[in-house]
């Protein structure tokens, strides 16, 4: 059954909703001459419709005339969705799945839900009562193509907006721009927490204000602020370019009215010395003294941002492999650099072999068990003795010391088979399920 | 070069391309021998979503940022679309060619449906690609 909400109609079938009057007593059915018939048309059945849709009606042998209007051979459609062909005897109901035509309409735009639908006519006399005998199409079956589903826009409050903080048109700014995004009248959720006045910030860089009526593309044009952020960093070429703010509801689809921010123009400059000043904050004293410092004072490990994460490409967990085998690195949301080169977000890899995971405040040691890549590699060729193995990858700052949160992955428990093909490679998966 | 239009390439967070360096065109860094760069996802000829992450590997070489002068390392370019480079140049910087220059091995695409090219290149620190440079086969992915 379709719900009122998921069935919008437009304004022209409200006033047909109020032609239902004073039906309350059985009305005398009208006759209808033979014949008669009412249709779809351009719409058959078994059709895969849009979900905005526009139905004719078709009527032959008879006229249409409006509610109220008493006429020999008249009537006014009625369109059923989803329900059966209503009581011959009874006036034909008005509610979302029994839409009125009273003002002689021969055709509706109606939105359905992606989904199989019927669709039927019945053409009901001035008191909205089938005709004797009833004037009916066939029932027809649609299916409604989702990709035409319309977006469902959250209302925002009224008053909502949302500003750049400390950042005016015409601004000159570094490359590297920590942004500040304001908002007032409405509050930051994450992205997927549906609760009234709320949404998540989306910046346009060099781009239209996006589509009103859904999501807001996800591009180096349009970036998401998903996790509710209120300041981003981001790097812009050396130029002139627009910016522009965006609140976007749980479905990053803008709200309604829009909560957009004017778009504003800047200029971006390569900064003077290209020192980062965010350096990490690493330790610089001599490896091994690092953990002294592990209490509430400076950090000694280098911020690693809260969704990067390190995996095996190959071999996944539990892998039976080759003694001789690639291992292979994968790093999500940070990036690769080598050992000494202290950038924001970039690490190296160390791949541990059969060891426990290192006290994560300090420099990982180096050795045959502690594979350093501080040339930035991501992959190495290595060789394991037959047998079970436990591997682990874990990213390193410029001084080798894991991040803050870690990015490592679990110990993973991999299984070298024998040199040998045949029964030491059975005997190997064996192992494996223990 | 067709520029593909704003909404085709897209990149998580960041915009990869920093601004070029005005870099008058030199000699290339050397690459080591056999370092290759490859496509651990996407494979050629596969249907793909619209969104994908690109996942790169190399082999014989290591990952450095942009501006990092470190012998045996440079930097990730994705090539969406885009004509045979010039080697002997910087990599262009736009909608077409994906700078990875923070050093990532992945990168999410999103791209309309029908055929597409994809081709990984490494750059130097000067985004120039290596001599001889290292560059992956060019593939063609299907997004459906």
């Amino acid at each position: 059954m379709l719900t009122h909400a998921s069935l919008r109609m437009l304004v022209a079938l409200l006033a047909a909703l109020a032609a239902r009057s004073a039906d309350a007593q059985q009305p005398q059915r009208k006759a209808s001459p033979p014949e008669a018939r009412v249709f779809f048309v351009d719409l058959k059945d078994g059709a895969t419709v849009p979900s905005r849709l526009t139905v004719r009606f078709g009527i032959d042998k008879m006229e249409i005339a409006p509610a109220g209007v008493a006429r020999p051979n008249t009537g006014h459609h009625h369109l059923v969705i989803d329900a059966p062909p209503p009581a011959p005897d009874q006036p034909i109901p008005s509610d979302p799945n029994h839409l009125h035509f009273g003002r002689g309409q021969t055709e509706a735009e109606i939105i359905l839900p992606a989904a199989e639908h019927t669709l039927q006519l019945v053409l009901g006399d001035q008191d909205h009562a089938p005709h004797d005998p009833p004037v009916m199409s066939e029932v027809l079956h649609v299916r409604v193509d989702a990709a035409t589903v319309e977006r469902a826009r959250t209302p925002s409050p009224p008053g909502a907006t949302v500003f750049f903080e400390g950042l005016d048109d015409g601004a000159v700014i570094p490359t590297r721009a920590t942004i500040r995004f304001g908002v007032a009248g409405i509050t930051l959720a994450p992205a997927g927490t549906s609760a009234p006045a709320t949404g998540h910030h989306h910046l346009i860089i060099d781009a239209p204000p996006p589509d009103v009526d859904r999501e807001i593309p996800n591009d180096p044009n349009h970036l998401h602020f998903g996790k509710a952020q209120s300041s981003a960093e981001v790097t812009l070429s050396p130029g002139p370019h627009t910016l522009q703010l965006a609140l976007a509801d749980h479905e990053h689809v803008p709200h309604d009215p829009p909560v957009f921010s004017k778009a504003i123009r800047v200029v971006a400059e390569e900064p003077r010395a290209p020192d980062r000043p965010a350096a990490p904050a690493v330790a610089q004293a001599a490896p091994g003294l690092a953990q002294a410092t592990s209490g509430a004072g400076a950090p000694t490990r280098t911020p690693a941002p809260p969704d990067a994460a390190v995996y095996f490409i190959y071999p996944p967990k539990g892998a039976t492999i080759y003694p001789n085998t690639t291992v292979r690195f994968g790093l999500r949301n940070m990036g690769v650099a080598p050992a000494g080169v202290a950038k924001a977000n970039t690490g190296h890899h160390h791949l541990l072999v059969d060891v426990e995971t290192p006290p994560l405040d300090q420099p990982i040691p180096n050795d045959p068990a502690h594979l350093h890549f501080g040339n930035g590699q991501t992959e190495k060729k290595i060789s394991l003795a037959p047998g079970r193995h436990t591997l682990q990858l874990i990213l390193a700052d410029a001084q080798h010391v894991p991040f803050d949160p870690p990015v490592m992955t679990e110990r993973i428990e991999v299984t070298v088979m024998a040199p040998r093909k045949g029964g030491a490679a059975k005997a190997a998966s064996k192992k494996r399920r223990r | 070069m067709t520029a593909m239009g704003r909404r085709i390439v897209a990149l998580l967070g960041l915009l990869a391309g920093l601004g070029l360096s005005a870099v008058v065109a030199a000699a290339g860094t050397a690459s080591p021998p056999g370092a290759a760069v490859y496509f651990h996802y996407p494979l050629d000829g596969i249907h793909v979503p619209q969104r994908f992450t690109v996942r790169i590997g190399l082999k014989e070489m290591g990952v450095a940022p942009a501006g990092v002068t470190k012998a045996n390392t440079g930097h990730h370019h994705l090539l969406v679309d885009a004509e045979p480079l010039d080697l002997t140049r910087p990599i262009p910087s736009d909608y077409n060619h994906i700078h990875l220059g923070n050093g990532q091995t992945e990168v999410l695409l999103t791209l309309p449906p029908g055929p597409h090219t994809l081709q990984l290149v490494v750059g130097d620190h000067d985004h120039i690609p290596h001599t001889p440079p290292v560059l992956s086969k060019k593939i063609t992915v299907y997004v459906r």
